[in-house]
């Protein structure tokens, strides 16, 4: 059953904005699948509104919307575009949710688009609780004991039958959000409560717990022709409880027998053929009991997922580009294995080493909220990692994390709850695998172990294999260990840190920076001595069966080195790890255009990094992939395989910029911009001192090592301050201080977050102009790429604040003035490749407030806003060629579009942390929204996150006295577009005497019914709140909780408060999808390719 | 107090006849052994693999890095002893853990007297094998003396032209009892029996007799060497000739077995018993390079056009073209032999060839990594059979229909290969 040629477009939805438990793993997903379809002849039809990704580059698709993913959007682009069919299940929750409404109110019929992959009934059979347990009876399946409640009392009925602890989930939400477990009465009214109004249903799923067994998955696959095939089965570490994304998993299974495995394989298929997945990837995932090995059907996903992402990254297999030819037609058989390119698809791939994913979290950013972890997902990002056994993948990851660790443990590092020991080894938490290790080091008894946190004896005892290591070089000092120990300890995946740590080179007493450093280099040079070389394997599908061509590597300690020679001239880039708060996919797209365009130019790309979620390390995007940490001792060890001509590291984040020197101490060529310059940059001294021979303005700061010496820089400088730490990502640590009491309390937690570096104090320019720029430099010329005017004010973190391109505001002068300042910067600092300046604008003055001389997170952003993509012109820079040579379009030139980016908050998973803006970066993605002026451009970014903006009911307005004057021309127009303004008497009395019709309602902390009570029962379409410093804890904390937790539209400051309702006049106008509104395509504006206008002018 | 571990501490070697040296730890019985070194890609199964009589004379290698994790317990094994000669492994597990582990696999190893090497990059062996096909290898214990062992591994035996079905095979006859309560909590209860069954032994694994009794067959083992009229004599109502080691070829009396049997009763053949029934219609047999050793080898029936994914245990197969010439007008027209057999899954061609002794010989299986012969049916008397595994253990059960089409072959139904694995699929099973 070959390529179907009845059909010719084909409409692909992306995931939009990355979320908690929808991250980019969907873009890659995305991106497979419109490469292949479109390498196959198919037109491709692309909506996404996320701009960050690969796959809505204007190149990958035919037609390229960045538009809202709301059915009313789609629906216009499927009037626009007429495809004729229709591809939901490669973008998550979101496609699949989209799609299904798209099915259900008929427009796919009136427009004859055809769903493929996926059938609405498939769909509903998968995702709907009660159909799906239905229909694993009908096959003799056992799900668990469940039943559905409506309303809390529903609940509370099936308690009684049930017992406690209850399993709870919300019908429909993504990645589990509003689920939980409850253990008493209370937790499952308030967690039901909640859930029913997540819920697009309504629907909460009641369930027996089956808390504390093994939990597994299974990849599975399936063409037209009913052949099926289990990708890559997965076994939990964490048992059932804690969501499978925040979970510790292993691939392949590890402790199933043969008949067990069997037993779930024929299973996972015959759930496909049951639920009727017609063709595509899917996933299964089971509980089985350990005592008994009773198995039961947790769920299934009739969609690609994270975990295919990481079981394609984990067997090389390309599950969602498989799924888009097996939609269009193809049958398994019929497509070749990418891997070896000698045998077909339809296999099941066998491996000879073991992956290990591990979590990233953030909770440092939402201080507050309970870090314990549960069946709702909370990790922002995650790390993958490959060796030859369970201990050197898992120690592996452990260092990929990018949390300043070098190992599970035995770096120096260790902290312990001492008085909590035992509990904190028992409770579910990201640090919980550091309690278990530690548990053995003390004597605690594999046993005792396993069953305080039930998690399998076997994964217990590999932690004690690896302790038993540590033990073995222990106290043995550097110079006298032998071959065989030094050989062990790397075959068990410790790093030379952790060795150096073991063989006291360093203690934690005394942790400078240079010296661990020089102590790592100790260990690798006796590594070296010893005869103790890496080797570099090869991830092949099928265990070395069968010859494979695809340079797909990752690093162990084994006797055979599989890397295979080149001629070409190699370049490395330095991807960016795991997604972090701060540090997300916009890395990954810098990297994967970088990787495109040397390849263009003929170099040998080599991609290094340990996210399994992204586009970089698919094993087709760079010419050879290293799934390996990113850290010193991991990367040199390639470079030492490889010997690239040069290493790009300024296009990964702060992960590879952080290695520059170390690396460059070791002879490595880092091209584009030195360590050095970078080091200018970031050096406040250094650079101050640049700005001030430039006689470029700044704001007025100090540097302060103790609370005596901030108070000192305080009385000169005065306040309000902006407080950092010295070397900051995403703005951690970051704090605004009004006064001396704030400023102490800062600074006893400051020193906590970075111990060798001082604390840095700015004047705040409060009410300020906040600007983003983006620019290349070669050393001759500077090109200005794109000015970001934030719409929030000076104070909220650039990740976190809306911004718009053009400036929207500032006067042709100052945009002039902006960008000489930056062609001056860029040449000053010695900028090769990109460089993104903060400026800030007060009352004329333009003040500097950082410099980055790598790509920041605005890049891809500017490079659909603009069609120049920078990155892959600082690639071809940092390669050697100059800007002229690219005939990029002149940087005055005036766009007729304006772009809006606006960040995507994850409040929702962290109750208990405060839901306000500031300097610390909170969000975890970002929409954009593309149109003819600013407020329908505005409105549609507010449409991709929120589906809808209210445009009428009432409005509640709570704002700080600073803000009470500004407030009431928005106050002003809001009346006027027909909302009913209802507020606090402080606000109230203030727009009263000016005019505008108000209703008093009570605080939260006045008689009821008070606000809270009005936002609970959905009486409040909009609310405007304004805090003021850290102070107003109360009532505006409760209120912003609320709004989050009902999903009611808000705005924290004057300035977004503005936009929205410019926006809802917009909305208003002309409908959410005609008129201002109307959907454009990325191609209807001009795109340059810089490596092609360089062949055409050559 | 520090943790105590166990671990593989004793040296062990590994010494192939081209002169590799592979040095690990000992993790089985101390001695020496030599054997033809395979490798088997199954990531889960181990112990199946381990007790398959199949192995006997060789060394076997798992790819899959960590061995032994769930333990080993008496209802997985396959056999009662330890055919194959010897075990490589690049990681043993001596803390296993499973509801169902009897025990650890060191320990097992131990008290089988199978010597095994332990911490070797089994990848590079594997990698070494593929390239240069299957050869003997020593494992020893006591000796390091690498010209020592190349003198030793290359006196050793071959597998080529040893009957080692005759090592392995029961040498009284017993009836099979069913023994499925063993997996009560995965597997339901064999139905009553319909059928009566001779089993063939030449190194037959415990997965196919339950694979019989679940298909309804009251099954009757008897030794390799049994006489035909035995059976013809014996009011059964089919014959299976088993799986089992090395060449075919020298396993003479199973061979002159089958072939007075074919057309009078209606036959099941596996692997080495396939191999023997076309030995008997006069085919071929080739040694391939390095076999088929896993639980991921996609077969394609050509009746129906599905793949099964499936276990295979082989280093010899049948080649079809010497089977007879091609009859065209059941064969889609193709009138000459092809020496990649992978055009036939392309046009899903099932084609069939005029057998001298038996008539129409039909290709109903081939594997798609490699084009070999995976299965075949004898179109004008009562016989099929298949290369690889229906019974799996370990591996995939998607070929576990073939049971059924022997059933339904006995009922005398002429379509009984032609079954909708997808709706076998939970066959037996529960959760």
């Amino acid at each position: 059953m070959p390529r179907r040629n009845d059909i010719n477009r084909i409409l692909v939805i992306g995931s939009g904005p990355i979320a908690i438990g929808q991250a980019c793993e969907f873009d890659y997903s995305g991106t497979q699948a419109c490469k292949v379809l479109m390498e196959d002849g198919f037109e491709v039809i692309l909506v996404n509104s996320n701009p960050a990704t690969i796959m809505t580059d204007p190149k990958m698709a035919t037609r390229t919307y960045i538009e809202p993913i709301t059915p009313e959007t789609v629906a216009k682009i499927i009037s626009i575009e007429k495809p004729d069919a229709l591809l939901p299940t490669l973008g998550g929750q979101t496609a699949l949710n989209c799609a299904v409404s798209l099915a259900k109110d008929g427009t796919l019929d009136k427009y004859g688009v055809e769903m493929i992959g996926c059938d609405l009934e498939a769909i509903n059979r998968g995702e709907d609780r009660k159909e799906f347990a239905n229909a694993m009876k009908e096959i003799g399946l056992e799900c668990a004991r469940s039943g559905y409640a409506y309303t809390v009392d529903d609940a509370l009925k099936l308690s009684e039958d049930l017992g406690f602890p209850l399993v709870l989930r919300p019908s429909y939400t993504l990645g589990g959000a509003g689920g939980g477990i409850a253990y008493n009465k209370q937790e499952l009214i308030d967690i039901v409560r909640q859930g029913l109004d997540l819920s697009p249903a309504g629907e909460v799923l009641v369930e027996e717990s089956i808390i504390g067994w093994k939990e597994y998955e299974m990849e599975v696959m399936r063409d037209k022709a009913g052949n099926a095939i289990i990708i890559c089965s997965i076994e939990n570490f964490d048992a059932m409880g804690v969501h499978t994304g925040d979970s510790i998993t292993v691939a392949p299974s590890q402790t199933m027998t043969d008949v067990e495995y069997q037993r779930m394989r024929v299973a996972s298929l015959a759930i496909l053929e049951k639920i009727g997945v017609e063709t595509g990837g899917s996933n299964v995932q089971f509980a089985v009991n350990p005592k008994d090995g009773r198995m039961i059907v947790v769920e299934m996903n009739p969609r690609v997922s994270r975990s295919s992402a990481l079981a394609s990254k984990a067997t090389g297999f390309p599950i969602a580009k498989a799924a888009a030819k097996l939609a269009v037609g193809y049958t398994l058989d019929e497509i070749t294995n990418d891997i070896t390119k000698a045998t077909p698809a339809c296999f099941e791939p066998t491996i000879d080493y073991v992956v290990v994913k591990v979590p990233r979290f953030a909770f440092e950013k939402f201080k507050g909220t309970d870090e314990t972890l549960t069946t709702r997902m909370k990790a922002v990002g995650e790390v993958m990692a490959i060796g030859r056994t369970f201990d050197e993948a898992l120690e592996k990851a452990m260092r990929s994390l990018e949390n300043g660790r070098f190992g599970l443990g035995a770096d120096g590092k260790d902290e312990f709850d001492e008085d909590n020991f035992e509990t904190m080894l028992a409770k579910p938490t990201e640090h919980r695998i550091n309690y278990m290790i530690e548990g053995i080091r003390r004597g605690m008894s594999i046993e005792e172990v396993a069953s305080l946190t039930n998690i399998d004896p076997w994964f217990v005892s590999r932690l004690a294999h690896i302790v038993a290591v540590e033990n073995s070089i222990k106290g043995v000092k550097l110079d006298e260990l032998s071959k065989d120990q030094m050989e062990l300890a790397k075959k068990t995946g410790l790093s030379d840190r952790q060795i150096a740590y073991l063989t006291g080179e360093y203690d934690s007493d005394h942790m400078d920076t240079a010296d661990i450093e020089a102590a790592e280099l100790k260990v690798r040079a006796k590594r070296k001595e010893l005869g103790v070389m890496p080797t570099f394997k090869v991830v092949d599908t099928c265990g070395a069966e069968f010859e494979s061509v695809t340079n797909y590597y990752y690093k162990t300690y084994e006797e055979e080195d599989e890397v295979r020679p080149c001629d070409k001239k190699k370049i490395m880039i330095l991807g960016a790890g795991p997604n972090r708060i701060g540090q997300g996919i916009e890395f990954d797209y810098c990297c994967v255009h970088a990787s495109y365009a040397l390849q263009d130019l003929g170099f040998e790309t080599i991609m290094v990094n340990s996210n399994p979620e992204t586009v970089s390390t698919d094993y087709d995007t760079s010419d050879r992939l290293y799934f390996e940490p990113l850290t010193f001792e991991d990367v040199m060890d390639i470079i030492d395989a490889e010997h690239p001509y040069g290493v790009i590291v300024t296009l990964g984040g702060q992960t590879p910029l952080k290695l520059a020197k170390a690396l460059e101490r070791q002879g490595v060529n880092i091209l584009g911009t030195k360590p050095d310059a970078i080091d200018l940059a970031e050096d406040r001294e250094r650079f101050s001192e640049l700005l001030d021979n430039l006689g470029i303005e700044y704001p007025p700061a100090g540097v302060a090592n103790s609370f005596e010496e901030a108070v000192d820089v305080a009385h000169t400088i005065g306040f309000p301050l902006l407080v950092r730490p010295s070397y900051v990502l995403g703005g951690r640590g970051m704090v605004i201080v009004y006064d001396s009491e704030s400023l102490k309390k800062y600074m006893a937690q400051a020193v906590r977050v970075s111990p060798d570096h001082p604390v840095y104090l700015d004047k705040f320019l409060e009410s300020a102009v906040e600007l983003d720029v983006d620019a290349l430099c070669d050393g001759t010329d500077v090109y200005v790429g794109g000015v970001l005017e934030h719409i929030e004010e000076c104070g909220i973190h650039s990740g976190d604040s809306a911004c718009c391109t053009p400036p929207f505001s500032l006067s042709r002068s100052i945009r002039d003035r902006i960008k000489e300042c930056t062609r001056q910067l860029a040449k000053s600092v010695g900028v090769r490749g990109l460089m993104n300046v903060q400026f800030a604008v007060k009352d004329a003055t333009i003040y500097v407030i950082e410099v980055n001389p790598r790509a920041s997170r605005t890049v891809p952003f500017v490079s659909k806003a603009t069609g120049v993509p920078l990155a892959k012109c600082a690639a071809l820079i940092m390669a050697g060629e100059s800007i002229k040579s690219m005939h990029l379009p002149s940087d005055d030139r005036e766009l007729d579009h304006y772009s809006v980016k606006e960040a995507v908050l994850p409040f929702d998973r962290f109750p208990g942390a405060d839901f306000v803006l500031g300097p610390e970066m909170k969000s975890t993605g970002e929409v954009m929204g593309i149109a003819h002026d600013f407020p329908a451009a505005y409105a549609k970014s507010q449409l991709a996150i929120e589906y809808s903006l209210p445009t009428s009911g009432k409005a509640f307005i709570s704002v700080c006295d600073r803000d009470k004057r500004s407030i009431i021309a928005i106050a002003h127009d809001l009346s006027k577009l027909g909302f009913e303004i209802v507020s606090t008497s402080g606000t109230a009395q203030a727009l009263k005497s000016n005019g505008i019709p108000v209703t008093e309602v009570h605080k939260y902390h006045e008689a009821r019914p008070n606000i809270g009570d009005m936002i609970a029962n959905g009486e409040i379409s909009l609310i405007i709140n304004t805090p003021f410093g850290q102070r107003t804890r109360s009532d505006g904390y409760l209120l912003r909780a609320d709004a989050v937790r009902y999903a009611t539209c808000y705005a924290t400051t004057i300035s977004a408060a503005s936009a929205l309702v410019n926006a809802i006049e917009a909305v208003q106008d002309s409908g959410a999808t005609t008129g201002r509104l109307e959907p454009i395509a990325l191609q209807d504006f001009a795109q340059y390719d810089p490596a092609e206008s360089m062949d055409k002018h050559a | 107090m520090p943790i105590e571990i166990k671990s593989s501490t004793e040296p062990a070697i590994l010494v192939l006849e081209d002169g590799s040296v592979f040095k690990g730890k000992a993790c089985g019985a101390k001695g020496e052994t030599t054997g033809e070194v395979c490798f088997n890609t199954s990531m889960v199964g181990y112990q199946e693999v381990f007790s398959d009589p199949s192995y006997a004379g060789q060394i076997v290698t798992m790819t899959y890095p960590h061995v032994g994790n769930y333990g080993i317990n008496m209802a997985d094994q396959q056999s009662r002893g330890m055919a194959l000669r010897g075990l490589v492994v690049r990681s043993m597990c001596y803390e296993p853990s499973n509801f169902r582990s009897e025990d650890s696999m060191p320990d097992l190893l131990v008290k089988a007297g199978i010597v095994a090497i332990d911490d070797v990059d089994t990848r590079k062996l594997t990698r070494h094998i593929r390239d240069n096909g299957a050869m003997r290898g020593i494992i020893s214990t006591e000796d390091f003396d690498v010209d020592s062992l190349l003198a030793k591994v290359r006196a050793s035996d071959t597998i080529v032209n040893v009957n080692l079905a005759a090592t392995v095979s029961t040498t009284e006859e017993y009836k099979f009892v069913d023994d499925m309560d063993e997996y009560s909590f995965a597997k339901n209860p064999s139905p009553e029996s319909k059928y009566k069954v001779a089993v063939v032994d030449c190194g037959v694994k415990r997965g196919i007799l339950r694979g019989l009794a679940q298909a309804g067959c009251d099954v009757t083992v008897m030794p390799w060497d049994t006489p035909a009229e035995r059976i013809l004599e014996g009011g059964f109502d089919g014959v299976l000739f088993s799986n089992g080691p090395g060449d075919p070829q020298p396993v003479d009396k199973t061979i002159a077995t089958a072939e007075q049997i074919l057309g009078k009763m209606p036959v099941f053949g596996i692997c080495l018993g396939n191999q023997m029934m076309s030995i008997a219609s006069g085919a071929k047999i080739e040694k391939l390079k390095f076999g088929h050793h896993g639980g991921n080898q996609p077969v394609m029936n050509l009746r129906t056009g599905r793949v099964e994914i499936t276990a295979q245990n082989h280093g010899f197969a049948a080649v079809f073209s010497s089977i007879g010439p091609l009859i065209p007008e059941l064969s889609g027209g193709m009138t000459e032999h092809v020496d990649d057999l992978r055009v036939y899954s392309e046009n899903r061609i099932a084609p069939v060839v005029q057998n001298e002794k038996y008539g129409k010989i039909q290709l109903t299986h081939i594997n798609l990594n490699d084009g070999t012969v995976e299965g075949v049916a004898f179109l004008d008397i009562p016989a099929f059979s298949v290369q690889y595994h229906p019974e799996a253990s370990p591996g995939p059960t998607d070929s576990s229909y073939l049971f059924s089409a022997f059933a339904r072959l006995m009922d005398g139904r002429e379509d009984y290969l032609d079954i909708d694995i997808a709706k076998d699929r939970l066959k037996g099973w529960h959760s």
